[in-house]
């Protein structure tokens, strides 16, 4: 999507135009990302999306007003209780909350990464932003431990149900490739249909209502799209949260992200 | 082997000859109806005018079936279909993977649904084809390409210091879930909409990332 973007912009006249290819990925395997009050609440809170929010402050200061759900881990602490923290395979989205969102939750993010966390966010603003937000807190003692127990996205099939449904061919079933046709035409899951995400809604016509529609992409972000576009339009559909790799023989492996 | 193969080519030449049929029904009608003139019929699908716009003498759409029998290609441009007659001595192709078992056929080598753009000249109303090719993936140049060090250096000067824009071009919602530090989130798909939300200075840096290689 990024060099899409970069060449409308340099179609219309911008001059300067880059693009960081390896995109976030690679950034979140070395630095931490951002996210602001609103995305934890919307993007995580409201959605019931399990995650592991530790608050860095003082423990003392901490109990006057935290975010539901913090775990309390003082930032000068942190590198030494990695331990405590969910196993790194589970790639727990791990949120941390500082005061204002400064160089407390930078360093404690920094801890996580070098033990080899990836997704690590800062809340933007921390505990201030939030409460700027008017985003209730609470008060009193914060939990110690860390309680994670990861859950299916809303939509998202299991990958044992997918690789049933992608072996034997089924009239109730249909399996839509919603990625580009150049990526598709390298390798893709056998008797799936190819229809781009961006052309969905355009060609909702191809899509039987009546079948369970399973839609996979090469990282289950595509195929997350194609999912509530359709969920909207009334399809019973599913999708593959996972990352994908084709061969060219029609062989593919799948991968828990 | 070979037999599925006679039996897709088939397929195609019957699907494009019922085709040819409702065409030419539709002309015979619409002469019989009103000699008006005819509706225009669209020359470029909405999906192309992202980055195109309709030429004389092209046709952009998605390409839906060759039948080498009847010399005759057909092209989808959202809900209208354009059959085009070739001759397959003269036809000019662009920007395709050649069958190397097929050399001499090939428009069979190009996938039902692909982007393509057609090129043709007109005569007595009807469409022949001089040139069909193939969309090509959009390839970045190699000097506008970033490295990790480079943004992660932007980064630390904070944006009025390093005077750029980070662009994350990923959907909102995984925008939301957490981006690099000090990035906007324009998704491709809302960039007409947000254009406002470019800077004015059209020489300013202007960085653009995504959830990789997706």
């Amino acid at each position: 999507m990024s060099p899409n973007s970069a060449g409308r912009a340099e179609k219309i006249g911008y001059t300067n135009v880059k693009v960081y290819h390896e995109g976030l990925p690679v950034w979140s395997k070395k630095n931490f990302v951002v996210l602001s009050a609103q995305s934890l609440k919307e993007a995580y809170m409201d959605k019931d999306i399990p995650t592991v929010l530790v608050d860095v402050r003082p423990f003392a200061v901490a109990q006057k007003g935290f975010i539901k759900g913090a775990v309390t881990l003082p930032a000068s602490d942190i590198a030494a209780n990695i331990a405590k923290f969910p196993p790194k395979d589970k790639k727990p989205p791990i949120i941390v909350v500082d005061d204002k969102g400064g160089s407390e939750a930078a360093n404690s993010a920094k801890s996580l990464i070098a033990a080899g966390y990836t997704g690590v966010a800062i809340l933007t603003g921390g505990i201030d932003a939030w409460q700027a937000a008017k985003y209730p807190v609470e008060t009193g003692n914060l939990a110690t431990t860390i309680a994670y127990v990861p859950k299916p996205r809303p939509g998202e099939i299991a990958i044992e149900d997918f690789k049933k449904i992608a072996s034997s061919t089924s009239a109730n079933t249909l399996i839509i490739d919603v990625r580009s046709r150049e990526d598709a035409s390298l390798g893709m899951v056998k008797g799936a249909k190819v229809i781009p995400d961006m052309e969905i809604l355009d060609r909702m016509a191809e899509i039987p209502k009546d079948r369970q529609i399973i839609a996979y992409c090469n990282t289950g972000i595509q195929a997350e799209m194609t999912y509530h576009k359709l969920k909207e339009k009334g399809y019973n559909i599913k999708f593959l949260n996972a990352k994908v790799t084709f061969d060219n023989q029609g062989n593919y492996t799948i991968e828990k992200l | 082997m070979l037999l599925k193969r006679l039996m897709n080519i088939g397929s195609s030449t019957v699907m494009v000859f019922g085709l040819v049929m409702t065409f030419g029904q539709a002309v015979a009608q619409e002469k019989a109806a009103a000699p008006a003139a005819p509706q225009a019929k669209p020359t470029i699908a909405k999906l192309c005018t992202n980055c195109h716009q309709a030429e004389p003498g092209n046709l952009r759409g998605n390409f839906d079936g060759v039948a080498y029998q009847s010399e005759s290609i057909q092209i989808k441009i959202d809900d209208t279909a354009e059959i085009l007659k070739f001759d397959p001595k003269t036809l000019q192709v662009k920007n395709m993977q050649l069958d190397p078992n097929n050399p001499s056929e090939p428009l069979r080598a190009i996938k039902k649904g692909k982007e393509v753009r057609v090129e043709y000249t007109e005569k007595n109303g009807k469409k022949f084809a001089t040139l069909v090719s193939e969309k090509v993936a959009i390839k970045v140049r190699p000097e506008m390409l970033m490295s990790t060090a480079d943004v992660e250096k932007l980064v630390a000067q904070g944006q009025e210091k390093g005077k750029y824009l980070l662009i994350d071009a990923r959907p909102a919602p995984r925008f939301m879930e957490g981006a690099i530090p000090t990035a906007i989130n324009i998704p491709f798909v809302a960039f007409d909409k947000m254009v406002d939300k470019l800077p004015k200075d059209k020489s300013m840096l202007i960085i653009y990332y995504c959830g990789g290689v997706t």
